[in-house]
């Protein structure tokens, strides 16, 4: 009895605690750091937008809504496209759809990646040398050309086929860049006292080694999710991917088909090139930032602001500016 | 076994297991391999000629090894049989042709921005808490991160449509004779802007990133302290002693960046109607022409083994600790 | 006392942080004489390197050189220009540092690294500068065909030996060696520094000695400096200071190491941690590890004071 009403207040102790401390590094993560505002800020309206695309969207995005290349305007404020669909309607619902397939593929190649990254990096060995052969064989093989020719032999394929083709044809650099931190890891004092202590290898990989590799597996599942972006998009313009689904790289198809650049009507073209374009943009700028973060040679702060200040102060003290 | 040798023996065996994808690929897709892979073909080809490709492609009687001995040994002789597209013009031939002018575009975008990134990154690493070092990355980052098909489509839009500075289309003006003319070589120059340009905004960030991030670790190392302390010139201390050590994993990154690139100019060869492989692939997709694709592929397998090989050459050479 | 060559005055050395500004080096004076080794003592973090990479004004963001004035010639080295800093680096101090593995460049060959040193400070070409770097080379006891060999050609003791010949490229007047010796064997040790004597009776240069290890220190030393947490502490001649100091945290620093001769003694350590510099206390930063901590410890920072001539003590009890 007494235990259990001593141990509320302190758990939510505990939970104030954890709360502040994500606060506290959600603040050291932004503060003096525009990129990391502007690439958040950008995701969270793209985001935003995709979420709520039934309710934000004028149209029904598969449905004739307008005459063809309608220039924006009141009623159809990104304009129509050469079938009459909105395009402001058709980049919200085709957001849902490129995000999801990025995410899904980001997150297939990331959980390949992981696996095979840290098994490889901890076990050592025989294991280790066959799957490094594996990933570095992998890693010099074109990506793209691979997915476009396996793309044109299964035919137009789904969203969900091309989020799983890109999720395991691009997990290899993951799995390098996993393998060499697990490897670095690996012989800290910290695994080696675990390891003497009679853990066993499952418990020391998700308890110890897992929690270490977060800021580089979080960099590795953005950069997958920029890839799998433009790969999505670049299937989509070439007609492979599924041109009645609405993305925005079927966007793209669409409006190469119907030449809208060259007929004036650049609205088709361009809203979904410039959506993808701020996507991958602002994708890049988070994972600059957590990089900036999590490196401690990168690190730069407001300390070294005044660092040169006084720097400057005593240099023109003697004589030197 | 020296380092080149054990490089060479991998990318043999890469080479073979690309053979062997390429061989499996047709045979894992549904149905009747042999009617899918040459349905396009039917009526454009007599019973014999198609019999002679068949067997090439080893769609022979025989065990699903002999098949394989077979379709090994006419990769080996470079004898891939015509293509369906180009009717009766070899696959090698075709292949051959465009090859040159994927290559130019993706080894001399990756050259171009590998050049400019590594100085921009020097240079960041050096200014870091400057004005530059602040804004160019950041900036650099999120220009270079559009899909490269973004990037091509919106060249092409602006410089192209817009302003009409450069040409929208083809390797070189078509009314022209190919040859060692200036002429020629200048109208080469000009179409290769627009496509190699998007290609070099694409690339660039890797390198920057790569080399500031190197640099600033080699900026720490007591070398570099030493090389200050003895009284060598700024530029010198820069250059030959931080940014000869920085340069080494920027090296090791060239052998992943070398598949994007060839990846980076098949879409891109799309985007500006350029002649090479990759034109060459979305128009035999389009037609169904699957000796063509294969070819494609394994052809790009190579170029990106050989590129890879040459890196490797190239870390040798900058890296004395590497035993020959 | 003979005309110092170098004289340092009240240096104040700060290392910017993000949790505030840490005073690495506080006013710290001290000279150094032509031809004398100057042993700087103390634990890791004490601000003897930081101290002597302040000579050559080596330190980057986020350190800095805030007070003081470092003398040499005549000259205050903190109002050099670049130019002048360029030139005057290496030409008059010169710096062997603590490992040579890392001070070598591993991808340039030594031969470069020797002469393009001796082609930045004079005017002479690198064809001479070559034959001089063989030379130097060979009074390190190492073949001069060794030039075209990279660092990870040579075993440990050879690089230092390199280290030290690219130190007496341009035959300084002061070489400052931070713990040069510690990532070597104690054979190998023993090897260069009775060779660093012999080029040091050759040469006449002064040393600045910075190590953790009191009785090496003990052994080579003219003087000996003491320092605590950005403070010198205790400064004098080396036998007193070595066998028979003032300031209690040397008697410690004394008496956590073992003596090869004589008889075997405890070895006792110095209770407590070093202070952190972000939050030093009101008064001696010894106060909490000392063993005769008065109530004026406590109020005032003890001060640097001459105890007899030419030794100096940081020290209430005095």
């Amino acid at each position: 009895m007494n235990n259990s009403i001593a141990s509320a207040p302190n758990q939510q102790s505990q939970f104030r605690q954890t709360c502040s401390t994500v606060w506290m590094k959600c603040k050291a993560f932004f503060s003096g750091n525009p990129p990391a505002i502007i690439g958040v800020s950008l995701i969270m309206v793209i985001l935003l937008g995709a979420l709520f695309a039934p309710i934000l969207s004028s149209h029904n995005p598969d449905k004739r809504v307008a005459r063809p290349h309608v220039a924006p305007n009141a009623e159809h404020i990104l304009g129509s496209t050469r079938n009459g669909r909105d395009v402001f309607s058709q980049v919200l619902y085709g957001a849902r759809k490129t995000l999801a397939v990025s995410l899904f593929a980001g997150i297939i190649a990331m959980s390949i990646a992981i696996a095979v990254g840290v098994t490889s990096g901890y076990m050592g060995g025989k294991v280790d040398e066959w799957m490094n052969f594996a990933t570095n064989v992998f890693l010099v093989f074109p990506q793209l050309p691979l997915l476009i020719v396996l793309a044109a032999f299964l035919g137009q394929v789904g969203s969900m086929v091309i989020a799983v083709l890109l999720g395991f044809t691009s997990w290899p650099w993951g799995a390098r860049v996993i393998r060499s931190q697990t490897m670095a890891i690996r012989n800290k004092e910290f695994i080696i006292s675990a390891e003497v202590m009679g853990e066993s290898k499952i418990r020391i990989i998700l308890v110890e080694i897992l929690p270490n590799l977060i800021s580089i597996v979080f960099g590795g599942f953005l950069g997958t999710v920029i890839y799998a972006m433009g790969a999505e998009a670049a299937l989509g313009f070439l007609g492979l991917g599924d041109a009645t689904e609405v993305s925005w790289g079927s966007m793209l198809y669409w409006a190469q088909v119907s030449s809208s650049l060259y007929t004036g009507a650049w609205w088709e073209m361009l809203v979904p090139a410039i959506a993808l374009a701020l996507t991958g943009g602002a994708l890049a700028l988070i994972n600059m930032s957590i990089d900036q973060v999590s490196n401690p040679k990168l690190k730069t702060g407001p300390h070294l602001k005044l660092w040169k200040k006084m720097n400057h102060e005593t240099e023109k003290r003697r004589g030197l500016v | 076994m020296s380092f080149l040798l054990r490089r060479l023996s991998f990318y043999f065996t890469a080479f073979l297991i690309a053979i062997s994808f390429n061989f499996l690929l047709p045979r894992m897709m549904p149905g009747n391999p042999i009617d899918a892979l040459f349905a396009a073909a039917q009526g454009k080809m007599d019973p014999a000629q198609m019999d002679a490709i068949k067997e090439m492609y080893g769609f022979m009687d025989g065990s699903f090894f002999e098949q394989y001995i077979a379709y090994i040994q006419s990769v080996f002789t470079l004898d891939l049989g015509p293509s369906v597209l180009m009717f009766p013009i070899d696959v090698t031939t075709v292949v051959g042709m465009s090859l040159p002018w994927t290559m130019f575009l993706a080894l001399g975008s990756l050259i171009v921005a590998l050049i400019i990134g590594v100085s921009i990154g020097t240079y960041s690493a050096y200014r870091r808490d400057g004005f530059f070092g602040q804004f160019v990355p950041p900036f650099l980052a999120f220009l270079s991160n559009f899909p490269y098909i973004v990037t091509a489509l919106l060249l092409f839009y602006f410089f192209g449509l817009e302003l009409e500075l450069l040409p929208l289309a083809y390797t070189y003006d078509p009314s022209l004779a190919p040859g060692f003319s200036l002429e020629f070589i200048g109208s080469v120059a000009k179409h290769a802007i627009l496509p190699m340009g998007s290609m070099i905004l694409v690339g660039i960030a890797t390198w920057v990133f790569n080399m500031r991030n190197a640099m600033i670790n080699v900026l720490g190392e007591d070398y570099v302290t030493m090389a200050e302390a003895k009284g060598l010139s700024s530029y010198r201390v820069m250059y030959r002693y931080a940014g000869r050590n920085a340069i080494l994993p920027v090296a090791t990154a060239i052998a992943m960046a070398i598949g994007f690139s060839f990846a980076g100019s098949i879409m891109t060869e799309v985007v500006f109607n350029y002649q090479g492989l990759g034109n060459i692939l979305l128009k035999g997709i389009m037609a169904r022409d699957y000796p063509l694709i294969q070819a494609i592929l394994l052809i790009l397998v190579t170029a990106v083994l050989v590129a890879n090989f040459i890196a490797d050459l190239l870390y040798v050479w900058l890296d004395p600790r590497i035993s020959k | 006392m003979k005309k110092p060559l170098l004289e340092i005055n009240n240096l104040c050395v700060d290392y910017v942080s993000p949790n505030g500004v840490a005073r690495a080096v506080n006013n710290v004076s001290l000279s150094i004489a032509p031809g004398e080794t100057l042993g700087i003592a103390g634990e890791s973090g004490c601000g003897k390197s930081t101290l002597a990479f302040a000579i050559t004004r080596l330190h980057k963001a986020p350190a800095l050189i805030s007070e003081g004035e470092i003398i040499y010639n005549g000259r205050d080295i903190l109002k050099m220009t670049n130019k002048e800093l360029r030139e005057f680096r290496w030409n008059d101090v010169s710096i062997v540092f603590q490992s040579a593995m890392n001070s070598l460049n591993p991808v340039i060959t030594i031969g470069e690294q020797l002469t393009d040193v001796i082609v930045a400070h004079k005017r002479i070409s690198v064809k001479q500068a070559s034959i001089k770097a063989k030379e130097l080379l060979t009074v390190v006891g190492i073949h001069g065909d060794r030039l075209s060999s990279f660092p990870h050609q040579l075993s440990g003791g050879m690089r230092q030996r390199v280290v030290i010949a690219i130190a007496l490229a341009l035959e300084p007047k002061l070489i400052i060696m931070d713990e040069p010796t510690t990532a070597l064997d104690v054979v190998v040790e023993r090897e260069i520094l009775n060779e660093l004597y012999d080029l040091k009776e050759k040469f006449g240069f002064s040393i600045l000695f910075i190590s953790h290890d009191l009785s090496l220190m003990g052994e080579i030393a003219d003087r000996i400096g003491i320092m605590y947490a950005g403070n010198l502490i205790e400064i004098g001649d080396a036998k007193t200071v070595f066998n028979n100091p003032s300031h209690p945290y040397t008697k410690g620093l004394l008496a956590s190491f073992p003596t090869i001769h004589g008889p075997k003694e405890r070895l006792y350590g110095i209770p407590g941690d070093p202070v952190n510099l972000l939050n030093l206390p009101t008064g001696c930063n010894f106060q909490k590890r000392c063993n005769d901590c008065m109530d004026i410890c406590k109020k005032d920072d003890p001060i640097l004071a001459e105890l007899n001539v030419d030794y100096k003590v940081a020290c209430h009890k005095f």
